[in-house]
């Protein structure tokens, strides 16, 4: 399960960015936005004519020493980033693929809301719950 | 990586250069005195060569070296040992700061614009003091000393008889295994005999009669008589020379005490502040404030041989500069060179020439053929070794050996003379004279020998000098094996354990991928580098990596930014303040209003500290300021913990400006608009069965229902007045003025009659604060109306209320009521409030200690004007006078109860 799930706008600014409370949130803040460097190259990585049928899901950006960092973007550039336990082996790719669809529904139906100003931080409760559903629950 | 000033050729060649020792004479010693200069020092700007040398391969090719540089030291200079060196390493980094006002460096990627400094100094300073402070080591030969000159003076009663006590002093030093230290490459070293003569006080004839006596004995290419001190010290001092010792001598501590105190000071406060780690232990740190910056002038060449009698030499040698030191200020440096005409360079710059061509480069022709011949004879291979290194590697690739096998061992040393190690000091003198394709294959060979011996540490030296001989290789006849030096750095790190050859080969190869645009790579192995055990290398290796992210052909910026903040974190715990806060300044411009406020808060307050520390307190005040007036999302402890630590330095900043006008608070929010103003007595609507006729007071909503009806009925009772008409200038009476109030006029306001302002503040943060003192600035022009107020006496305006404290939370919105009363006639500007402002958690309110006064400023801004087309294409807001009262002479004043039984 992720220890950090964050979205980031199209202009890199965060949206929201969730981490579990046990550790230190400014580390998460660091290494997802550094991850986003990657992300930008493997977009800019793909041929202009292939951009349309890319794939949406990155896979593994990097690894740390202790996390793995996933990474997923919309048609509309918006990125999705998902921080794994390195420890947390057992976690398949298409695991983390199917957390990213939800996420992406879930992002989805936020953006339907018409109260919802696009580049606000995301607030919504029903996007709270989906996520916390794939958080490691801290006991 | 950032730009270097050197070419990557030129920086490696510069990093093993030709050893060659010195050992003079006492006389010889106090002749070079008179320059403030030891012999060593005296050659040192003319050690590189101008004109090229050849010399001929053992297969009879013409090699050309170009552009050699030998390095010429007193026989008993000791590389620094570990402590010493790590001080001399950080305080040459602390002196390298960027230039103040350098031209900006502009790098547009994607959407950032950062204005980075494209070249590193220090990081070259840094380098290069590293090199040249690498100890000898067991393994390679590259830096033992190939030759020594013995200086002797010509004002000697037996110059000859010194030579042979010199001579047998060398001897001495070298084979009666008494001394460890100066290691030598090949038994028997290359002796030079120099006669030194003073023109100024020798006699000319007899010391080119005993040159000659010298050239008999030890052939013209042995031997050279150097005149200089052509002039004495006290004539030459006003006449302008150049002196080519500066760059060259001290390098490390040039006379910079300002800067140099700054960092032993910084190191000193940071203890104040905060808890945070200093990567100095407390004994080195204690060094670095107590040492006089002109003392460390001295070690760079002060060694000569151990025996008695020039021992007591070196004494008398080390006391005098060290008196002339102290005995200048700090500003004015010794003056180098004083007896030394420019006919005196040129002399010293043909015996360097003369010393290099025929005596060293024909030296190390002989050797190179005679350990040719005897590895020939000893492998029984066919002629040369070259044919042999050529079948060997012409046909199938010699399979790698794994790293895993790597690991078994580090142990085993040749002794020094072991067959094994004849090739490798075959190869390193090929290398020095610029022979690279011979030196390559010869460490290629050795490297299979040691390898095969598992003979880690040799190994590992084969293979980093076998990398960068193929790299220097010209025409590259084969690409750079990048993944030799990566074998290298692991086995010396990681079998050997000795830091100091990893970093040399991480900074070699680093530097090689950097030429070839191998960017990533770079960043890599840089970052691989970083260890827990020194902070400086770490800090400075972890800017290069993020160098290597920006230059890359798709710069990554934020990797850039991050890779920035760690190493501003350990520059900061190396005690490098001024590094620290360029790095952090530098990855604020990623962050910087973004959105990641989490980030840019956590740089803002290390900047803050920082600041503060290197006593920039307004720059500190400004880094804090901003943590607080976004609405921060920090947890309520951390804001807590923000706070108190910009009170702190807010405070300390205020008592070292000491009085002037009073700095602008961040906290709490003002909503100026909110602002209301109240003129006149304050009154109880209701008291007993009296009700007072009015609708405004400042314990009730404005209503503009209300306001309305008032107002037609006080139009109606002034047309009464004024016998049926209404005077045009007619405007309703306001005695309380809101920001739904018509503030286009100013207001009038009587004198002596109190002019109550209630101003409203909002907590942005999750911790209480505590204002106290609270009230308002104004300023106030006398202007007297009909009758002049009589005398200036006495105060124009009174503050009337000082309101003590207010607690602000979250929660709870205060607004604060003040009072002002003037007592003269005249414009009265209401400018903002001063209050003190502290942390108002519970039981802590009483302490003084974290409580700061300041002013915030009342500003308001009108309603928007919307009139004119003008006005509703473009923003525009008209003036809000509410503040700006006029104090007219006293009038009547009418108060209208109605009894309740009215009602």
């Amino acid at each position: 399960m992720a220890v950090c799930i964050a979205v980031i706008a199209k202009e890199n600014c965060p949206l929201y960015i969730r981490s579990v409370p046990t550790q230190g949130e400014l580390k998460f803040h660091y290494t997802v936005h550094t991850s986003l460097d990657v992300v930008e190259e493997k977009i800019s990585g793909v041929g202009k004519a292939l951009a349309d049928q890319r794939e949406l899901y990155l896979g593994l950006l990097y690894p740390t020493e202790d996390y793995k960092v996933y990474g997923y973007v919309t048609n509309s550039k918006v990125k999705f980033v998902i921080v794994v336990d390195s420890s947390n082996t057992s976690l398949r790719d298409n695991e983390i693929r199917s957390m990213f669809r939800k996420l992406h529904n879930s992002f989805t139906d936020v953006m339907c809301n018409p109260f919802y100003n696009p580049g606000d931080p995301i607030q919504s409760k029903a996007f709270d719950s989906i996520v916390s559903t794939m958080m490691v629950q801290a006991c | 990586m950032a730009q270097c000033v050197q070419s990557v050729q030129e920086f490696i060649q510069d990093s093993f250069v030709p050893m060659v020792a010195v050992l003079c004479s006492e006389d010889a010693e106090r002749v070079t005195r008179k320059n403030n200069l030891s012999f060593p020092e005296l050659l040192r700007p003319f050690c590189r060569l101008t004109s090229e040398g050849h010399l001929r391969d053992p297969n009879n090719q013409v090699v050309v070296v170009k552009g050699l540089r030998i390095s010429v030291t007193g026989i008993n200079t000791r590389p620094p040992q570990s402590p010493e060196l790590h001080r001399l390493l950080s305080q040459a980094v602390s002196v390298c700061q960027p230039p103040e006002g350098s031209p900006a460096n502009v790098i547009t990627a994607g959407d950032y614009d950062l204005n980075i400094s494209a070249t590193t100094p220090w990081f070259e300073t840094y380098r290069e003091n590293f090199l040249q402070s690498m100890p000898a080591s067991e393994h390679e030969f590259l830096n033992h000393y190939l030759a020594c000159m013995l200086v002797v003076s010509s004002r000697e009663a037996v110059p000859t008889e010194q030579f042979l006590k010199l001579s047998q002093e060398q001897h001495r030093i070298q084979h009666s295994g008494e001394y460890t230290h100066p290691k030598w490459f090949i038994p028997n070293t290359l002796k030079y005999y120099v006669l030194l003569h003073d023109i100024s006080e020798g006699d000319e004839q007899r010391a080119d009669s005993v040159y000659e006596d010298m050239k008999q004995r030890y052939g013209t290419q042995g031997c050279y008589l150097l005149k200089i001190n052509s002039r004495s010290g006290s004539t030459g001092a006003d006449e302008q020379m150049p002196d080519p010792w500066s760059q060259y001598l001290h390098k490390t501590s040039i006379h910079n005490p300002e800067l140099y105190e700054e960092y032993a000071v910084s190191n000193a406060v940071e203890n104040n502040i905060g808890a945070e780690e200093d990567g100095l232990d407390p004994s080195i740190r204690d060094g670095v404030s107590e040492t006089p910056p002109l003392q460390l002038d001295h070690p760079t060449d002060a060694g000569y041989p151990g025996n008695d009698a020039s021992q007591s030499v070196n004494n008398v040698d080390e006391t005098r500069p060290q008196k002339q030191a102290s005995g200048t200020s700090h500003t004015s440096p010794t003056p180098r060179g004083t007896c030394l005409t420019l006919n005196d360079h040129d002399h010293i710059r043909q015996f360097i020439q003369e010393f290099t061509f025929r005596g060293f480069l024909p030296h190390i022709e002989k050797n190179i053929r005679q350990l040719n011949d005897q590895l020939v004879s000893r492998k029984g291979l066919s002629r040369s070794l070259f044919s042999a290194t050529k079948k060997l590697f012409g046909g199938g690739k010699v399979p790698e050996k794994s790293i895993a096998e790597l690991k078994n061992t580090a142990g085993l040393l040749y002794p020094s003379e072991a067959p094994e190690l004849q090739i490798r000091k075959m190869a390193d003198l090929c290398f020095l004279v610029q022979h690279y394709e011979l030196a390559y294959n010869c460490y290629h060979t050795a490297k299979k020998d040691f390898l095969s011996d598992q003979a880690m540490l040799y190994a590992a030296g084969a293979l980093e000098m076998a990398a960068v001989a193929a790299f220097l290789q010209s025409g590259a006849p084969r690409p750079y094996p990048a993944h030799y030096m990566d074998t290298a750095i692991q086995t010396y790190r990681d079998v050997c354990k000795n830091m100091l050859l990893a970093e040399r080969c991480c900074l070699l190869s680093a530097e090689i991928l950097k030429s070839q645009v191998k960017f990533s790579d770079a960043a890599t192995l840089l970052i691989k580098m970083t260890s827990e055990d020194s902070d400086l290398r770490s800090a400075l290796l972890l800017e290069q990596a993020a160098h290597c992210f920006i230059n890359m052909r798709s710069p990554m910026v934020r990797k850039f930014a991050f890779h920035m903040i760690l190493a501003g974190h350990r520059f900061s715990k190396a005690g490098q303040k001024r590094h620290a806060l360029r790095c952090y300044s530098q990855a604020l411009q990623v962050y910087k209003g973004k959105g990641w406020t989490l980030a840019e808060d956590h740089i803002n307050f290390t900047i803050g500290r920082q600041s503060f520390t290197l006593r920039q307190p307004e720059n500190a005040v400004a880094a804090f300021r901003h943590i607080l007036i976004n609405d921060s999302k920090q947890s309520a402890g951390q804001q807590a913990a923000f706070l108190r630590e910009y009170l702190y330095v807010y405070k300390s900043m205020s008592q070292l400006s000491g009085d002037g006008s009073l700095p602008q608070l961040p906290l709490p929010c003002l909503h100026s608009s909110q602002t209301r103003v109240f003129f006149g007595h304050e009154r109880r609507l209701a008291e007993g069965e009296k009700q007072a006729a009015t609708h405004v007071s400042l314990e009730q909503e404005f209503d503009r229902d209300l306001s309305q009806l008032w107002r037609e009925l006080e139009e109606r009772v002034v047309s009464v007045a004024n016998r049926g008409t209404v005077p045009i200038t007619f405007q309703p009476s306001q005695c309380c003025l809101n920001s739904q109030t018509d503030n286009l006029r100013y207001p009038l306001a009587v004198v002596e009659e109190p002019i109550i302002v209630e101003v409203v503040f909002r907590n942005p943060l999750k911790v209480p604060l505590a204002l106290s003192a609270l009230s308002l600035l104004w300023k106030f022009t006398l202007k007297g109306f009909s009758d002049p107020q009589g005398g200036a006496t006495g105060e124009t305006v009174s503050n009337e209320k000082e309101v003590r404290l207010l607690i602000v939370s979250r929660l709870f919105v205060p607004e604060a009521r003040l009072k002002l009363l003037p007592h003269k006639t005249g414009e009265l500007h209401v400018l903002g409030v001063v209050y003190n402002l502290g942390t108002g958690e519970v039981g802590n309110s009483e302490g003084d200690l974290v409580c700061v006064r300041g002013q915030q400023n009342l500003e308001i801004q009108g309603p928007r004007l919307n009139m004119t087309k003008e006005e509703k294409t473009s923003v525009g807001y008209g003036p809000d006078r509410r503040l700006d009262p006029i104090i007219t002479p006293p009038m009547p004043l009418l108060e209208l109860f109605t009894l309740q039984e009215i009602n």
